[in-house]
């Protein structure tokens, strides 16, 4: 099975971990500039056959909140050691946000880890189906 | 015997004593005395050094106090971490006082998050209750009250106020009475000698024969090496908890309740065994 990934530039607030956020994409479907609709609970999701300790990227599904611009792409392919405020900082990027504009980033649509936060610990305490599902938003949606 | 709710207020009401001195490269117009306080070990460094601050900004320049950070022999502090935990983790076999260097000058971007005000510390403190609850019930308990309730943990935290904060937080350690324990254990366990931040992973209280899990089973599974003998035997680490160490045949069920931190989270130490 091969997987398209695009390399990103990485940022430079990671402090050089050299880390890269990459898309992942779905089985099957097309790539391209067009946009699937927004997936359901059960559209194809991009199954690892290596065993989930030796996988180094973890599977993050980025769904907007309210008025937030939705990302084209929204499944992406993450490094486990990869922080959240280093994922607000992509996320803003590629949504061409002001650096003065907050990003709140939730997990189960109930709290906001902190930045220092790795996704891989997110992702073993709180994924499923194989993904990590986080809700991003401009304002403080869940407090 | 000691009741379990004594352990309770022995957890709220430890202290640590400490002394700040400004650090030597922070212009000042006078010498700087250092300054002595008794830590809470459960609340978090910039929610209770406000008087540290005033100390130290009687003797700068008003343009010279920038955001407050403090370090301990090199290491800055993370102030997201609760303060007992930062002291078992750096200093815990080291003489009294903890001696912690202030400063105001070059902040620490790529080691410290900024705490521009309490409103931080508060976000900071829910967001981790609401991650404990989400492990132990999925969210609901925290969801079904009110925001006064968890209001009220924060001003309990605070104002140090033992009665006004579990009032609330008792609720966050009840189950269902048709289950032996939380859904999954809220806890992180912290090395200085890793590179990672800390372990945290999905573990129950109690095991598929219905035997209630240990401290001991919690660190075989998420951290073998913590527990595994030197080879002539002798141990060598210490697996602390609010400056303690907890028999490893504790029932974690009983220390998730009982020795928590006020963020519902049991942070727990791995810190070498001393040598004398």
């Amino acid at each position: 099975m091969s997987e398209v990934e695009e390399q990103l530039p990485v940022s430079p607030q990671d402090g050089g971990r050299g880390e890269c956020v990459e898309e992942s994409s779905d089985r099957g479907a097309a790539v391209g500039a067009a946009e699937p609709p927004p997936p359901s609970a059960g559209s194809p999701v991009t199954e690892e056959s290596a065993a989930e300790d030796t996988k180094k990227k973890i599977d993050i599904l980025l769904k907007a909140v309210g008025d937030t611009p939705i990302m084209k792409t929204k499944k992406w392919a993450v490094e486990r050691t990869r922080t959240i405020q280093g994922l607000i900082d992509f996320i803003k990027k590629f949504l061409k946000l002001v650096a003065s504009e907050q990003l709140f980033i939730y997990v189960n649509q109930s709290f906001a880890p902190s930045p220092d936060q790795e996704v891989g610990t997110l992702y073993e305490c709180f994924g499923s189906d194989g993904k990590l599902v986080l809700h991003y938003c401009k304002s403080q949606a869940w407090g | 015997m000691t009741d379990d709710k004594d352990v309770l207020r022995d957890v709220w009401f430890g202290r640590i004593p400490t002394c700040f001195t400004l650090y030597q490269d922070e212009i000042t117009e006078r010498e700087a005395e250092p300054y002595y306080l008794l830590l809470p070990r459960i609340s978090y460094l910039t929610l209770v050094t406000d008087k540290v601050k005033k100390h130290f900004q009687k003797v700068m320049r008003q343009e010279d106090v920038t955001e407050i950070w403090f370090e301990y022999e090199g290491t800055p502090l993370k102030w997201h971490f609760p303060i007992g935990l930062l002291f078992d983790l750096h200093a815990s076999n080291t003489a009294l006082p903890w001696n912690i260097t202030v400063h105001f000058k070059n902040f620490p971007e790529k080691d410290l998050l900024h705490c521009p005000s309490k409103d931080v510390i508060e976000a900071h403190f829910m967001a981790c209750v609401k991650e404990a609850d989400a492990l132990k019930h999925k969210s609901q308990v925290i969801n079904e009250m009110q925001k006064k309730d968890h209001k009220q943990l924060w001003m309990g935290l605070q104002n140090d106020k033992f009665d006004q904060f579990w009032a609330i937080n008792r609720k966050l350690m009840e189950y269902p009475p048709e289950d032996s324990g939380f859904r999954y254990i809220p806890f992180r366990i912290y090395q200085v000698t890793t590179e990672r931040p800390f372990i945290q992973k999905l573990f129950r209280p109690v095991a598929a024969n219905g035997q209630l899990n240990t401290l001991g089973d919690l660190l075989k599974e998420v951290c073998p090496s913590a527990v595994t003998p030197e080879v002539d035997g002798e141990k060598k680490n210490q697996v602390m908890v609010h400056g303690i160490e907890p028999l490893l045949e504790t029932p974690v069920q009983w220390l998730s309740e009982h020795m928590s931190y006020p963020d519902n989270f049991l942070h727990i130490s791995i810190i070498p065994q001393p040598t004398d």
